[in-house]
């Protein structure tokens, strides 16, 4: 009925010698950046190695939301390229990355909270990316199961209303660039663990893996979690970042309910229906470093409390599933975009932390403008890893983060 | 539907009927009924429709693993009819369904499964681009089953209790009977949790005899009765597990019946030691049409006959592939059910005595033969039995399959305690290979069969529990092994993956309507691994997540790849095991804040209370949140603020100085007695994390305040980075143990001169000196001279129980003076005027010392204190392209900025800080952090404010303070 | 996950606690000599063990004592005698 159907990322290809580029991770990321060096940088000896199965970390683990309304300047740019892109890549990788431009509510619990939210709505609104500040009315005008009575634990005083984010399906954006990039030939190896990287004279030369070693001059660090115990271990280039377990979970599918994604930063929670009706719903981190993603009862206990009250329609119904992921935080919540700083042909694309989903098609196109060029764009510079022992942190949370001990 | 009575085994009580609505209809079931056997008693056979097909669907296993049976009760989507108690007066609807479940104008998609292939979605839709939006609404509104309305208001009531166990022994059946009373035996606190209203599991609806003269029945309803006695348990029904953690954390909830005070209750037990006791459900059968009303399993129809008294059909076909299947086919048959053929998976390995018994009751017996189709659009009518290879072929007409694959191990809870599972050939399960510390294993999810050896495995299991809360179980232990090593071992498990079948309608997982073709062209595609075929063909993701295509998924898969043994590899397991409500998890309201000593009285006098942070404070004492006359009052008369949330500490001891001078810019060494000495604290950024005063009461004795915001970190913090020092030093927070009134004004003094025969004059407690006094001979007071608001100010610290009585006693005295209650905005009104910071306000994260122009804090002179921060400070003393704080003023007066506008030219240079119309300037101010170059004094500033359309703002940096420059009146 | 810690004052206790404070590395250096490379490599710099390591917590919800742990970041388990497993 469908003719001889091909696998969606090539036939399996035995792993090669030599490639011109080496990324480690098959997740959006490192599959991003293989997508882009092919198609546009005529880069297509690539090879994407990953331990599992691509999409396996934070890629198939996110709630998949996706919005441009960060804080400052260097951020909001790179966000605002990748929520463009998503129409752009469905049209490309022939594939239904079903983005539902649903609009983001960040709610907001006080007087000052509205005030720092303003910053963000001007700040978006000076780059061009429709962003308001809106009161609690407006609110439940555009989420009527919004709970906006003042007797509360925080009362909703308003919201920065973001009308250009939205919801994508993650799985499908894995699937479509590993697809993509093998088109242009790019050979995506699963189950095929990294386990060494070979320098010499300041210069990546090899990669090691379970399957064989690989020549190469260039490799890309695009391992999720997974990456700065592999800069240490393999390089011996410690990195800033905190590996922690981050928590999501969705409940039964539902008919439509909710029209866009609602957020909270006090409420510490974050819910959106999926196109399968179901809420997914999240945010939650637990201080302390791990590679589990193990679960915790604390949280889905927490998470059904915050709801009960943000949304209480949602008391009647069910949560079906809880997982985690992890998140590489960095102490002040921006990337590592980096490359041919003390190694020649070492790149870096890791301490996402929870942004690396709505970033990825930005970032992948930047990062592999990075390796064929050598020269780091003018988008990635703020993102240096030098910028930490500058003490120029990038202000892209204003409060003093309080899972790292030096704060 | 006429119910079989006088059966001993029965749950319902035929005296007690019960009423309830469906489809508009009163139908009538009895106590003891689930929603489901109601409805099957009132003859209905079609309890929804599917998601995707809009296929009919009924009654499969009475437990719940999938959406066939999920209802709305009582406005509650997604409740499941198989597992919820009956109750008088419930109102029951189909879901998914457009008309009834019997006629569903959407049953045409059945025949559309042809445009659906799996991942569909994904190649379609999007060409051109502009259908999408439009193919995105449909697509919402297939999903979801359930429906909810933005006003719904959950009824009953929650609760949580967090009990603690030696022993949890998840699992009420034989095996966890057995363990929990092994377990009890040895003095240990045991919790028995089980999901179904009462103990027993599967020995509860069987007549088969235990070997002693009773049925299985019988025996453990005795067993039951026993265990109910032992003090040592504390029983659980009707309470399936959730959740299961490491460090043995057990999570579960318990539906309340009529007597108990909740609808539902959340449980999380810490225990010693877990016996995982779960036992086994039923494969699911893969051949055509599998999920036809009219197809069920093995437990289903005999528990639907024994406990429920009602034969589950006329003419019966059984499909089966384990003894249970024919135990069930004699038992039904002497019920009255005719049983036209039983066909067993199994070529051989079947208890003789069950072939005998069919024998005797002439019932057709097919070795090596299985269900390849059921017939009948919307129930069935007709199964066709194929041999395995499928050569062979034969129909019957009838109205119930019996169809089951084997067994499955409930393995939930192990998977989620992190056991690890392999596959094991003989039985064909998923067997825990290596159980983490203190979980022991018992009963039928081992592969165990037998009455009595299931039994003896829950006592070694119980022992062995025992064992681990450090009881010295050795003797018994060695009994229980050698009890358990002389019973019969596990049976084979019967191998069959699917029925020879041809067609595209083998449901592997129901919720979502995932089909083997499904889950082949998912293979076809390169999705090879089992957890990428699940996330593209959505099996096992729907309501009843894994129970249904759980054991089904990874057998095929790895059939499929060619090598069972090798390649068979559990699906994911994710909490919550039972799909739960929001609101039995949320229980009751956790809401913690703190309230300050006098927040009542500011209540009563207008006060407007916010939370902030922990607290809860007045921001502002009238409807005018400009606070005009607040801020006035203070600037004229006298104001009382109620500043109870500072961070308050005593830091004592020999190395008190050494600790200050650890996390303190400034050099602590240099406070004189008497004096307050203002300083800060960095973090090793040299970013600002608190400010406050300092003062020594008495030799290596020091009492000093923090940020409201920093207090709760504040003694961590320190201990932190003193860690490696090994200093004598003590700490205590004594936020909660003072309150603080700042009592600022003109007319301070003498308000305070009045209550106190003190010399408050400026003499003798002048600007920036500290006093300790007595107000009323009665409440010690600890005074500082500050001046945060720009007014003569005392900062009152009284003992929190003091802290009533001293502010009626300001308020009364004050009345002559003009005195008035202010707020936090008032205050931060003030303070903006004398450019005092806020941290938090004018300084983010990434702001340092030097940034809010506090750099002279900082005492470069004593590095061999390694002062946290003061590297950095060092490093970023003099660097560029900095946000430096500033003051400024508006062009247009007429037009204060809001607070969070950005400073632009053709980049963003910063940000407005705060801004307000200052009534004693009567000019707006404001302060905004901006790039250093834009930092000197006459700076123009252009702002840009959200939703301006271009028009922006004009301010012009101007020196700070803007309100008494000289600070003379803080000197007053 | 239910983290659970062994705090020296209060015995074993729930892991939420407690405050992390960070992979252990050693005393505060002396200022003298010390880079912005070097400082932030003491401040910011971690080796994201993924296996045993060495840490520091703070029991803040207890006694408030610090101390160090051997935890196992793979399965968030304290370890008793790491030298032993490591």
């Amino acid at each position: 009925m469908f003719g001889r159907v091909k696998p969606l990322w090539g036939e399996k290809s035995s792993l090669k010698s030599n490639y011109d580029a080496v990324i480690i991770g098959g997740g959006l990321h490192g599959l991003a950046a293989a997508y882009f060096l092919a198609r546009d940088h005529n880069m297509r000896n690539v090879a994407v190695l990953e331990k599992r199965f691509i999409g396996f970390g934070g890629s198939g683990r996110n709630t998949a939301i996706v919005r441009a309304n960060q804080r400052t300047q260097e951020n909001v740019p790179l966000y605002k390229e990748a929520l463009a892109l998503w129409p752009v890549l469905t049209k490309d990788l022939d594939y239904n990355l079903m983005f539902f431009n649903c609009g983001n509510l960040n709610l907001m619990h006080s007087e000052a909270a509205m005030n720092a939210a303003r910053m963000n709505v001007a700040t978006a609104q000076f780059h061009g990316v429709e962003s308001h500040l809106i009161d609690a009315k407006q609110c439940k005008e555009l989420v009527p199961a919004l709970n906006i009575l003042a007797d509360i634990t925080y009362p909703i005083f308003g919201a920065m209303y973001h009308p250009p984010g939205g919801i994508l399906r993650h799985d499908a954006i894995v699937w479509g660039l590993a697809k993509g990039a093998a088109e242009h030939g790019v050979h995506v190896h699963q189950q095929t663990e990294v386990t060494g990287i070979g320098v010499e004279n300041g210069k990546i030369v090899s990669v090691e893996t379970d399957k064989g070693q690989i020549k190469t001059p260039r490799v890309l660090n695009a391992a999720g979690g997974y990456s700065a115990a592999l800069s240490y271990q393999m390089l011996g280039i410690k990195l800033p970042i905190s590996v922690l377990t981050i928590q999501a979970m969705v409940t039964q599918p539902l008919k439509p309910l909710l029209n866009h994604v609602v957020s909270s930063g006090a409420y510490h929670a974050y819910a959106n229906q999926t196109l399968k009706g179901e809420i997914a719903t999240g945010a939650h981190m637990d201080s302390w470093p791990n590679y589990t993603t193990q679960t915790t009862a604390y949280y889905i206990k927490h998470q059904a409390e915050a709801l009960a009250e943000m949304l209480p329609c949602l008391r009647g119904v069910k949560f079906m599933r809880h997982w985690g992921g992890l998140a590489d935080m960095t102490p002040d919540m921006a990337p590592i975009m980096d490359g041919n700083d003390s190694i020649e042909g070492y790149f870096m694309d890791c301490g996402w932390g929870y942004f690396g989903f709505k970033s990825c098609a930005a970032s992948g196109k930047y990062m592999a403008q990075f390796m064929a060029s050598g020269n780091c764009p003018n988008m990635l510079k703020p993102f240096s890893l030098r910028r930490f022992e500058q003490h120029r942190l990038m202000g892209e949370t204003a409060a003093v983060v309080n899972y790292t001990p030096d704060n | 539907m006429k119910r079989l009575e006088k059966l001993s085994t029965l749950r319902i009580n035929p005296a007690k009927t019960l009423h309830f609505k469906y489809k508009n209809k009163n139908l009538k079931g009895l106590s003891g009924d689930t929603v489901a056997t109601a409805l099957y008693a009132s003859g209905i056979r079609i309890f929804g429709r599917s998601l995707k097909y809009h296929r009919p669907r009924g009654l499969y296993s009475l437990d719940g693993e999938s959406s066939n049976t999920c209802m709305q009760v009582n406005g509650i989507p997604n409740v499941c009819a198989e597992t919820t108690l009956l109750a008088d007066g419930m109102e029951v609807k189909a879901q998914n369904v457009a008309g009834s479940p019997e006629t569903d104008l959407k049953g045409f998609m059945d025949k559309l499964d042809w445009a659906m292939p799996a991942g569909f979605y994904y190649r379609t839709l999007h060409k051109p681009a502009r259908i999408w939006p439009i193919a995105l609404k449909q697509v919402r509104k297939a999903a979801g089953l359930g429906k909810i309305s933005a006003e719904f208001q959950m009824p009953g009531k929650y609760d949580e209790i967090y009990p603690k166990a030696d022993v949890c022994v998840i699992g009420g059946g034989p095996a966890g009977m057995s363990a929990a009373l092994a377990a009890a035996e040895n003095g240990l606190r045991v919790i028995l949790l089980e999901t179904r209203p009462w103990l027993g599991g599967f020995f509860d609806y069987r007549t088969a005899q235990n070997g002693a003269g009773l049925s299985l029945s019988q025996s453990v309803r005795q067993a039951a009765e026993q265990l109910e006695q032992n003090s040592n348990v504390r029983i659980f029904t009707q309470t399936p597990v959730v959740g299961v953690y490491n460090n043995n954390l057990v999570t579960a909830f318990q539906k309340g019946c009529e007597t108990d005070y909740f609808d539902e209750r959340y449980l999380e037990i810490r225990a010693t030691s877990v016996v995982v006791a779960t036992g086994c459900s039923e494969r699911p059968l893969l051949f055509e049409n599998n999920e036809r009303p009219g197809v069920m399993q093995i437990g289903c129809a005999h528990r639907l006959a024994q406990t429920y008294g009602l034969l589950p059909g006329k003419q019966a076909v059984f499909s089966i592939g384990h003894d249970l299947g024919l135990e069930a086919a004699l038992d039904l048959f002497d019920l009255g059910l005719e049983v036209l053929c039983v066909a067993d998976i199994r070529e051989d390995g079947q208890d003789p005595a069950l072939i005998e018994g069919l024998q005797q009751r002439n019932i057709p017996f097919l070795r090596g033969w299985v269900a390849t189709r059921a017939h009948g659009n919307k129930t069935l009518h007709k199964v066709t039995l194929a041999t395995i290879p499928g050569t062979l072929r034969k129909d019957f007409s009838c109205d119930l399959l019996v169809a089951s694959a084997g067994m499955t191990p409930l393995t939930g809870p192990l998977s989620l305690a992190q056991a690890k599972l392999a596959f094991e050939p003989y039985t064909g399960f998923f067997i825990p290979r290596q159980l983490p510390a203190k979980i022991q294993v018992a009963g039928r999810l081992l592969g165990l069969n037998h009455p009595a050896t299931i039994e003896a495995s829950g006592r070694l299991a119980g022992t062995l529990a025992a064992g681990d809360c450090g009881v010295s179980v050795e003797s018994r232990l060695k009994e229980a092994r050698e009890k358990l090593n002389q019973l019969p071992g596990p049976d084979q498990g019967s191998k069959l993956v699917t029925a020879p079948v041809q067609g595209r309608k083998t449901f592997i997982c129901f919720d979502e309507d995932t089909t083997v073709k499904n889950v082949k062209q998912a293979l076809a595609k390169g999705f090879d691994a089992t957890e990428l075929i699940k996330r593209f063909t959505a099996a096992g993701t729907g309501p009843g997540q894994g129970g249904i295509p759980g054991h089904n998924l990874p057998l095929f898969v790895a059939q499929y790849h060619g090598d069972i043994k090798a390649t068979a590899m559990p699906t994911t397991v994710r909490a919550p095991l039972v799909p739960t409500y929001i609101a039995t998890y949320a229980g009751s309201n956790h809401d913690m804040c703190k309230r300050t000593p006098v927040h009542d009285s500011q209540k009563a006098a207008g006060g407007v209370i916010r939370r902030i942070g922990v607290w809860k404070r007045a921001r502002y004492f009238s409807k005018d949140f400009s606070c005009r006359a607040e801020i006035e009052n203070v600037r004229k008369n006298v104001g009382l603020l109620d500043a109870s949330t500072l961070g308050k500490f005593r830091l004592w001891g020999p190395d008190a100085l050494n600790a200050l001078q650890r996390v303190y810019a400034s050099d602590m060494s240099r406070i004189t007695n008497g004096k307050v000495k203002y300083s800060a604290m960095c973090n090793d950024d040299a970013c600002i994390i608190d400010d406050g005063v300092v003062v020594k009461r008495a030799e290596n004795d020091y009492y000093f305040t923090t940020s409201t915001a920093r207090a709760g970190a504040t003694v961590e913090w320190i201990r932190y980075h003193t860690r490696y020092d090994g200093w004598n030093f003590h700490m205590v927070n004594l936020t909660d143990a003072f309150g603080v009134i700042n009592m600022a004004g003109p007319n301070a003094r003498k308000v305070l001169a009045k209550v106190t025969d003190a010399d408050v004059s400026d003499d003798a407690f002048p600007y920036a000196a500290y006093r300790e006094f007595m107000i009323k001979d009665t409440i010690p007071v600890r005074s500082m001279r500050l001046g945060f608001v720009g007014e003569l100010s005392f900062e009152l610290h009284v003992p929190s129980s003091y802290m009533q009585a001293l502010w009626d006693l300001l308020t009364e005295a004050g009345k002559e003076f003009g005195i008035r209650h202010f707020g936090l905005e008032a205050q931060n009104v003030l303070r903006m005027e004398k450019a005092h910071l806020i941290i938090g306000s004018e300084s983010e994260q990434r702001t340092t010392l030097h940034d809010v122009g506090l750099g002279f804090l900082w005492s470069r002179d004593k590095s061999e204190e390694k002062t946290v921060g003061a590297v950095a400070l060092r490093q970023t003393e003099n660097q560029e392209a900095r946000l430096k704080l500033v003051g400024f003023k508006m062009e247009d007066p007429s037009r204060v900025p809001k607070d969070g506008s950005i400073i632009v030219d053709n980049r963003i240079r910063g940000y407005v800080c705060i801004a307000r119309h200052s009534f004693a300037l009567q000019e707006p101010v404001g302060l905004a952090l901006v790039d250093a170059p834009l930092a000197g004094e006459g700076t123009r500033l252009q702002i840009y404010e959200d939703e301006c359309n271009g028009q922006h703002l004009y301010a012009t940096v101007v020196p700070t303070p803007f309100y008494d420059p000289e600070g003379k009146r803080i000197r007053m | 996950m239910a983290l659970t810690l062994t705090c020296p004052v209060c015995g074993k206790r729930n892991g939420y606690e407690f405050r992390y404070g960070g992979e252990e590395k050693g005393p505060r250096p002396d200022e003298a000599g010390i880079t912005p490379r070097s400082w932030c490599e003491y401040v910011h710099m971690n080796q994201c063990v993924a296996g045993i390591q060495k840490e520091w917590w703070c029991h803040k919800d207890g006694c408030g004592v610090w101390f160090t742990t051997h935890r196992d970041t793979t399965c968030n388990l304290e370890v008793d005698k790491p030298e032993a497993q490591s």
